[in-house]
């Protein structure tokens, strides 16, 4: 792993709250982290914990007027994109930050040619003419290693295979060479061997562009296999944020180890799984204090009073506990 | 942007709660204004002998073509006037709300029920059952509604029988289409299946786990249809093969004013005024009642 | 052998695929084709298998949802398909039931809680309402929800508790089988180990069998007693979960694992390399000849795509695979 790369993105505080009609919805509350350039940062956590909405939240694509960032500040390369105007965040979207989405066998339209679809993004950024447009194409085929690129151009989604369709979803995602891509769990629907195949893809566009890759998930196992860094959310907060090995070795939150020890694993035999008993608490009515204390099996009086601060353990490691503020 | 489509369903279900105030405020008229006037309509139809101040079919030849109380030569005693034998036109319109909503009722109750049972049917038992009732739905739904009313009239005579018999008949095909459609998507649900393992008979699964979940846009439907079969009724009227006077339904009032439009306006106004306004009551309710039955709008 | 439940012997699905006005047969998907298996009383066996393997058509088969093609399925000995309708209802629907996967649509959104987990009851037996109550109860104590949730409706409970309900209504009836179609893959991580750990339970304390059908292999070895892995519609290994984990003989049994096995990134450049393999797995409709695997292969030899391998019945493990015709070759790779 490469040293103190430069930051693509700088998150402080983002707050992030819903406006319904049962109440303020607090989605995100505060949370805080950077992404280095050619660094996969891991977002985990359960549904509901806010690691879908942060996503949007970067791209500013919230459902207006009900979903508003309230608080915080996004910094991506220096610029700070809360301030920027509908227009100028436009400009952003796709070209410097861009999403692959969930099921990425789903988000090609059926209609229209691979090549269009491609050029679409570049066209649209680059303002470039027709004949440059298909070397872009082109170009952006190459780099997901999708062979013969001049004919694949011209055929329609539904005559390319799974694997290409995934491939062809991370060119167009890699069109204009993003500085930072988020995946919103593009692994969830995959089958396991399919799975392996698309982290190793994404490894590979990582090491050919050294952009920085936000991977949003729920399953640790995708979070060993190909984060550096991981963040744990737990109801709308960051609790735990560490490098990958030190979260499954040395993790000091009592969310992330309990959630550690309740995945079986595969080598070895467990003949009872770690329990977390109860519920995350509802984010219209969140406990005072931390939120993880009423199913925390070290709760202290204080959990229950005040949030806890964030505590730097060693370098990279801080974790948002009262065990820890010594 | 396919790159960066938001998330689809948090925007949906997040629609609604984030209006504004005055989008919040016509939201709600669109509810309570047409429940209202329905409302009114009904209880209009219900009352009609108290509230009608003359007898409706009684005529008058010295009366005639009156106008309404506020337009220069009308009197207080025929608030909206008179027609063409002297009939006055808010006792008939009164009168007519009963006809013209019981019909429109009658109808919607009968070809729910029948296009809902063969729907139901048509979708979960499948096969040859399927196709039969489906090759028969079709064939109804491309069957000339006219020319069958006109048959019955003539077989069987005009009237209000003749009228409800002929809506119904073909009526029932657009219902059964939606619900063998909803069918088809239950039949494959998880909990039919779970019926099924549990070893639930195909009655029992029809009656107790389908149609309960079919109810939502069977309303919605059948709200709508108020509207359409009320103009249905009028327009058989107007062709004079519904209602036979001298009893009154909205549409044989336009039909009656036809021919006196360019000097007694008021016969064929008011009762058009009527039909449009309870169409548009039905529709907007109907509207509003499907908002309001969608599961991913509810939540919030 | 006195202790087996259910066997399946060859069993066989193949979806006949028309085309045009007349219907006309142009083939078939052969979504199962030809596998055996059987569950003991009180054990579980797992289907593994990735989308499209085959493994929800052979447990709808069980659940008799779906008609074989061909093959048995014998319940305690008994041929099911010779089953008259009455013998059915009342000897093997009651005693075979099913949680599935996704507790959001299991059930009916119109009916109480109290209502759905007494809808066995209803539909299969004559007790009285008093009856069904008390049952109900106390089947609601038996997954950890309380009595007092007995009349809220689905939509008021989490996913988790959701699928408690779905096992107490699997319950009802003291079923001998119950078939878990990915009983954990739509829930929360946090979740899962709940649900994992009572379902554990209930099978101790009522000598339940089960059949898993699953893709999460980390699941399947905390759940099952033997496993059987399948591809394209066979079982390519079958054998007792534990030997079958530790020593994978079949290729795609050893790329599965290698797949969903967590490795951190520092062991990444030890030698736990991953097996990628190549390509997806091909259509049911048009099987490659020979071994159905050996187009993503990466030990293929000649013979793989000319033969289709035998079943060769290693320790307590049973491959199919070439790479296992001479009993004494073991794969170089076996680790």
């Amino acid at each position: 792993m490469t040293t103190k790369r430069d930051i693509v993105l700088q998150v402080e505080d983002l707050q992030t709250t819903f406006f319904t009609r049962a109440g303020e919805f607090k989605a995100v509350g505060g949370i805080s982290f950077y992404v280095r350039e050619g660094e996969t940062f891991g977002l985990v956590g359960e549904s509901a914990c806010g690691k879908t909405v942060t996503g949007l939240s970067l791209l500013r694509l919230l459902p207006e007027p009900a979903g508003r960032i309230v608080g915080g500040k996004i910094t991506l390369d220096g610029i700070d994109i809360l301030k920027l105007s509908k227009k100028q965040m436009r400009e952003v979207r796709g070209k410097r930050i861009s999403m692959i989405l969930q099921d990425p066998m789903t988000s090609l339209n059926p209609v229209y040619t691979v090549g269009d679809q491609i050029g679409e993004s570049v066209r649209l950024h680059q303002g470039l003419r027709d004949d440059m447009v298909e070397d872009e194409v082109i170009s952006a085929l190459r780099l997901l290693r999708i062979p013969a690129p001049e004919q694949r151009l011209r055929d329609y989604p539904f005559q390319l295979s799974g694997g290409m369709r995934q491939r062809v979803v991370g060119s167009i995602a890699m069109s204009c060479r993003p500085r930072l891509l988020i995946a919103d769990e593009p692994t969830t629907a995959l089958d396991a061997t399919i799975q392996a195949q698309y982290i190793a893809l994404f490894k590979d566009i990582q090491k050919q562009t050294d952009v920085a890759i936000i991977f949003i998930t729920h399953d640790f196992g995708v979070v060993a296999n190909i984060c550096d860094r991981v963040a744990v959310m737990y109801a709308g907060k960051i609790v735990e944020t560490a490098s990958t090995s030190t979260i499954f070795k040395r993790s000091k939150h009592p969310y992330t180890s309990a959630l550690i020890r309740s995945v079986p694993r595969l080598d070895r035999k467990d003949d009872q799984l770690y329990s977390i008993e109860g519920q995350p608490p509802s984010l219209l009515n969140l406990p005072p204090g931390c939120r993880f204390a009423p199913r925390c099996p070290d709760v202290m009086d204080i959990c229950l009073k005040e949030q806890p601060p964030v505590v730097e353990i060693s370098e990279g490691h801080s974790v948002s506990c009262w065990k820890e503020k010594k | 942007m396919l790159s960066t489509m938001p998330n689809i369903d948090t925007k949906l279900k997040l629609k609604i709660s984030g209006l504004t105030r005055s989008a919040r405020i016509m939201r709600a008229m669109t509810f309570y204004i047409p429940v209202i006037i329905l409302v009114l309509l009904v209880l209009t139809a219900i009352f009609a002998p108290w509230l009608a101040p003359h007898d409706p079919i009684k005529v008058s030849l010295l009366e005639r073509r009156l106008p309404p109380a506020f337009v220069e030569g009308g009197s207080m005693k025929y608030l909206l006037g008179t027609d063409s034998l002297g009939r006055d036109i808010l006792s008939r319109a009164i009168y007519g709300a009963r006809i013209s909503l019981s019909v429109s009722l009658l109808v919607i109750a009968a070809t729910a029920f029948v296009g809902t049972a063969l729907g139901i049917a048509a979708g979960y038992l499948g096969g040859r059952t399927e196709a039969f009732l489906m090759r028969f739905t079709d064939i109804s739904m491309a069957f000339p509604g006219l020319v069958l009313a006109m048959l019955l009239s003539v077989s069987i005579g005009p009237g209000f029988f003749t009228v409800v018999l002929a809506l119904s008949i073909l009526g029932w095909a657009p219902y059964a289409r939606l619900i063998r459609g909803e069918t088809l998507r239950l039949r494959n649900s998880d909990f039919v299946a779970q019926a099924r393992i549990n070893g639930a008979s195909a009655w029992r699964i029809m009656l107790i786990h389908i149609f309960p979940n079919v109810i939502n846009p069977l309303i919605i439907v059948m709200t709508m249809a108020v509207g359409f079969m009320i103009l249905a009724e009028a327009a058989l009227s107007y062709l004079g093969i519904g209602i036979p006077p001298p009893d009154p339904s909205w549409g044989s009032m336009v039909a009656d004013g036809r021919g006196d439009i360019d000097r007694a306006w008021w016969i064929s106004t008011f009762p058009g005024i009527l039909i449009a306004l309870v169409v548009l009551s039905g529709n907007f309710f109907g509207d509003w009642l499907r908002d309001k039955m969608d599961p991913r709008l509810r939540q919030l | 052998m006195a202790d087996i439940l259910l066997e399946g012997r060859e069993l066989t699905k193949y979806y006949p695929v028309t085309k045009g006005l007349l219907q006309r047969v142009i083939g078939y998907v052969r979504a199962v084709d030809g596998i055996s298996f059987t569950i003991e009383h009180g054990k579980t066996l797992s289907l593994v298998g990735e989308s499209g393997a085959g493994k929800t058509t052979a447990a709808k088969a069980v659940l008799l949802l779906e008609r074989l093609t061909s093959g048995t399925i014998l319940f305690e000995g008994k041929d099911v398909y010779k089953f008259s309708k009455s013998q059915l209802k009342t000897q093997y629907r009651p005693r075979v039931q099913s949680v599935q996967q996704n507790p959001w649509s299991s059930m009916n959104p119109r009916m109480r809680v109290r209502d759905i987990i007494a809808e066995p009851l209803v539909v299969n037996t004559k007790k009285t309402k008093e009856e069904i109550r008390s049952r109900v109860l106390e089947l609601l104590d038996q997954v950890g929800l309380s009595p007092d949730q007995a009349d809220y409706y689905p939509h008021e409970f989490s996913g988790g508790q959701r699928q408690r309900i779905a096992v107490a209504r699997a319950l009802a009836l003291n079923p001998s089988l119950v078939v878990l179609d990915e009983p954990v893959s739509a829930l929360d991580v946090s979740i899962r180990a709940q649900i994992m750990n009572l379902l554990k339970d209930l099978q101790e304390q009522y000598n339940l069998s089960y059949l898993v059908i699953a893709h999460n292999l980390a699941t399947v070895r905390f759940m099952s007693h033997s496993v059987a892995i399948m591809y394209l519609g066979q079982i390519v290994e079958y054998g007792e979960a534990e030997a079958l984990f530790l020593k994978p003989l079949h290729p795609y049994t050893r790329a599965l694992i290698s797949a969903s096995i967590l490795t951190l990134p520092e062991d990444e450049d030890q030698n736990v390399q991953k097996i990628i393999l190549s390509g997806e797995m091909p259509s049911p409709l048009n099987p490659p000849p020979g071994c159905r695997f050996h187009t993503r292969c990466s030990e293929a030899i000649d013979i793989c795509s000319k033969v289709p391998p035998e079943v060769r019945t290693i320790g307590t493990q049973q491959v199919k695979c070439h790479l296992y015709d001479d009993p004494g070759v073991q794969s170089a790779s076996s680790k």
